[in-house]
């Protein structure tokens, strides 16, 4: 049992706070956010740090890295509410290595490491919300491939994607796809999502698609949850940020002549936000730390994580602005923007009361951190 | 970073386990498994057997004729033996009194008081609060007046648990009225059989008397049990604190608690009912991630790094989910809970509970009792405003 970093995480670590801090400033971002959300050569720097194939292997020159090093490198992002989904890379990475034939992982794996392409997973439908094993989409053998007909939504920056990773069914059961942007029959309308990010709506018809995996539940609830993960990782980020910048402000702001952090009631609060931090932090490592897990372990250790997390971002996200005054409502402090992130971060990859549900329906006699 | 205990800690885990198995006897388990009332004799049988292995004391070092054990290994024997529905350690003297004799006390006090501690002979109870001193405990008006070689005490303790059974008691006494309140207080252990000590049971909303006056009336005590140099005693009582707060979060009870809060909602038929299981199932994530709290601290603890801005978190949500599974129990028994037979806590009761469910017997007194958790060992609160510090200065 070890909860410290190694030299080399903690290089990591410091390489892409370095980046954050002086490559990705809130002015960039700012920027970003009103040209649509999705800065392509920001997500090629990230790229040029290695970070797009952390989870792709160096036979196809990716960096062969974990979890572990995905969490260090994702909460190192939400420090920066870094928007280009890099996460989406770590999912596409792992799935196609795990699942995908080796053509495909030759064609796609490199360029993805590389930054080259950017690969999305494609899952979400209108009647479906969060439940992985509904999907309305459909898939057809063709001749020698494949076609998918779909509507999927919220894809990230969905419509600067070069391919999507696609569910759909195929003989009454799930398969997972992998359908390229440039394809006929596929379109994407993509629009600003709450935290300044970017998505859209993937449209299918008949799109012609290569088959990833037939066993396409088992490969979706994997990359759900590399998502949750990193999702779990990226909000540490965000609050430990969130809780540095309110603390800041509340040793600095005076009222009735004196700091507002001298008052207890307020103080108490800042305690309180402490408390969600640490236990967001403990089950963010959770996550991570049982991503390799068997896949029964691993889903109930997602769930159980995602549940703190979420109901940590509200808290603390909820809390910071009101600890701010007015100021933590007004577009020009940072602040806001941290809690618009984290608002919607608890909605991605399963919001709280799912994930409760979750761990309600799975819930055995015992239970634990090893149980 | 690694989750996994090394093969070493397994195996040591598993013979704790094997050892727990043959040595807790099984009525004692029973009761505490179904929170049935323990005796005195239950509670000091169990320190005795712990006592005669060398294990009472299992957070010693060797020097003091402890197991020496780092902190992930008294992490295993501690969860272990809760698992196994061994009663808690009373703590008192184990626990609490103990460092504070090895890290402050003298020669002659380590070899009188340890053995007595070690083996679980004799019975401590603490006394720190007063009527007028709880959290702001650095006011004790308790006061001892040296007189040649000895002190004269007069005053009074509060909320002292298990007083009536408590042998020796240590107490912090003031000493000096002069400059800041912390700097005159001394720690003093004082025999409570000697002339002048008096106890008298405080009766709580449980209707149990856990908790005990303590009345001081010109009580002499011999000046070689006072603890280091007089007036200073504040230092060595916050030394004590900082030895209480894994153990007072307590996550392996909660853990075997949170197994019987899950027994009790299938006997109740409110498993089934998701309104109610998904109570359980918040319950359960809470209970997960104080445990990965915990682990976090005592990973730190071994590899000797500061974790004191986690530390002080694990009092505050320990005891909120103490209290959180306490109530749940009483809710899921609705109100079958209602009725308050104290005979039908005691194993082997014959009695016909109401509706049939024994099990309901204790779960309001239980939930009566718990509210004490955010309220000793520094209220939670107080322990708010040490949080704030790390992180507001």
């Amino acid at each position: 049992m070890d909860f410290d970093f190694s030299d080399d995480q903690q290089q990591l670590r410091d390489a892409v706070r370095k980046w954050v801090d002086k490559g990705y400033t809130f002015e960039r971002r700012r920027t970003a956010v009103k040209a649509g959300g999705f800065s392509l050569d920001a997500y090629r720097e990230l790229a040029d740090l290695g970070l797009c194939g952390l989870y792709v292997t160096e036979q196809y020159a990716g960096m062969g890295m974990g979890p572990i090093e995905g969490m260090v490198v994702m909460e190192e992002l939400g420090r920066g509410m870094v928007l280009e989904p890099l996460n989406q890379s770590f999912i596409a990475g792992a799935v196609l290595s795990g699942y995908a034939p080796d053509a495909l992982k030759s064609s796609w794996l490199p360029k993805i490491a590389s930054g080259q392409a950017l690969v999305v997973l494609a899952y979400q439908e209108r009647a479906a919300r969060y439940q992985l094993g509904i999907c309305a989409a459909t898939a057809v053998k063709a001749a020698t491939e494949f076609t998918v007909t779909a509507v999927k939504s919220l894809v990230p920056a969905g419509d600067q994607a070069d391919a999507f990773m696609v569910p759909a069914t195929l003989d009454g059961k799930l398969a997972l796809f992998l359908v390229e942007r440039s394809a006929a029959g596929v379109s994407a309308s993509g629009c600003g999502t709450q935290d300044g990010s970017r998505a859209a709506e993937v449209t299918l018809k008949n799109a012609p698609a290569s088959l990833i995996t037939l066993d396409g539940l088992a490969a979706l609830e994997y990359a759900v949850d590399i998502g949750i993960a990193a999702t779990c990782a990226e909000a540490v980020g965000v609050m430990d940020k969130t809780m540095t910048l309110t603390a800041e402000y509340m040793n600095m702001r005076k009222q009735f002549g004196v700091a507002i952090s001298s008052f207890q009631a307020l103080r108490h609060r800042a305690a309180d936000m402490k408390m969600q931090l640490e236990l967001a932090r403990s089950m963010s490592y959770y996550a991570s730390l049982k991503l390799n897990a068997p896949a029964p372990e691993r889903r109930a250790a997602m769930a159980r994580a995602k549940y703190q997390l979420g109901n940590s971002m509200r808290f603390v996200a909820q809390q910071s602005v009101q600890l701010h005054g007015g100021i933590g409502v007004t577009d020009e402090y940072i602040g806001s923007h941290y809690f618009k992130k984290l608002t919607q971060l608890e909605m991605t990859f399963g919001d709280s009361l799912h994930h409760l549900g979750e761990v309600s329906d799975r819930m055995q006699d015992t239970a634990g951190v090893f149980a | 970073m690694d989750l996994a205990f090394t093969p070493e800690e397994q195996q040591f885990r598993a013979d704790i386990r094997a050892w727990v198995r043959e040595n807790l006897p099984a009525e004692i388990s029973h009761k505490v498994h179904n929170a049935m009332r323990l005796s005195r004799d239950d509670m000091q049988r169990w320190g005795k057997i712990l006592g005669k292995k060398g294990w009472l004391g299992h957070a010693w070092p060797k020097a003091f004729g402890g197991p020496g054990w780092n902190s992930v290994q008294k992490h295993l024997f501690e969860e272990e033996c809760a698992l196994a529905g061994a009663p808690r350690v009373i703590p008192f003297g184990p626990i609490m009194v103990a460092p504070v004799i090895m890290a402050f006390g003298n020669a002659a006090q380590q070899q009188r008081f340890l053995p007595g501690i070690a083996s679980g002979e004799v019975w401590w109870s603490q006394g720190y609060s007063e009527p007028g001193s709880g959290s702001d405990l650095a006011s004790v008006k308790c006061r001892a007046e040296r007189q040649g070689n000895k002190y004269i005490v007069n005053g009074q303790k509060a909320w002292t648990t298990l007083g009536q059974y408590g042998e020796w008691i240590f107490c912090l006494v003031r000493t000096s009225n002069e400059g800041k309140p912390q700097t005159g207080i001394s720690f003093l252990l004082i025999d409570m059989k000697s002339p002048g000590v008096t106890v008298r049971p405080t009766v709580l909303l449980d209707g149990e008397a856990e908790v005990n006056e303590v009345f001081f009336d010109d009580v002499e005590v011999p000046v070689e049990n006072l603890i280091g140099e007089e007036n200073k005693g504040w230092t060595y009582a916050k030394h004590l604190l900082s030895h209480e707060r894994t153990n007072i979060a307590d996550v392996n009870r909660s853990k075997r608690e949170l197994e019987r809060l899950k027994r009790i909602a299938k006997l109740e038929g409110v498993y089934a009912d998701t309104r109610f299981r998904d109570e359980i199932a918040k319950l359960e994530v809470d209970v997960v991630a104080l445990e990965m709290l915990v682990l976090r601290v005592l990973a730190a603890e071994k590899s000797g790094k500061n974790s004191l801005d986690i530390a002080g978190l694990l009092k505050i949500r320990g005891s909120e989910i103490q209290q959180r599974y306490s109530e749940l129990m009483m809710l899921a028994a609705g109100s079958f809970a209602l009725p308050l037979i104290q005979e039908a806590m005691e194993a082997g009761w014959q009695g016909n509970f109401p509706g049939g469910g024994t099990w309901c017997a204790p779960l309001a007194s239980t939930y009566f009792n718990f509210r004490k958790t955010t309220i000793y060992g520094g209220s939670n609160e107080v322990q708010r405003n040490i949080v704030a510090q790390t992180v507001l200065g």
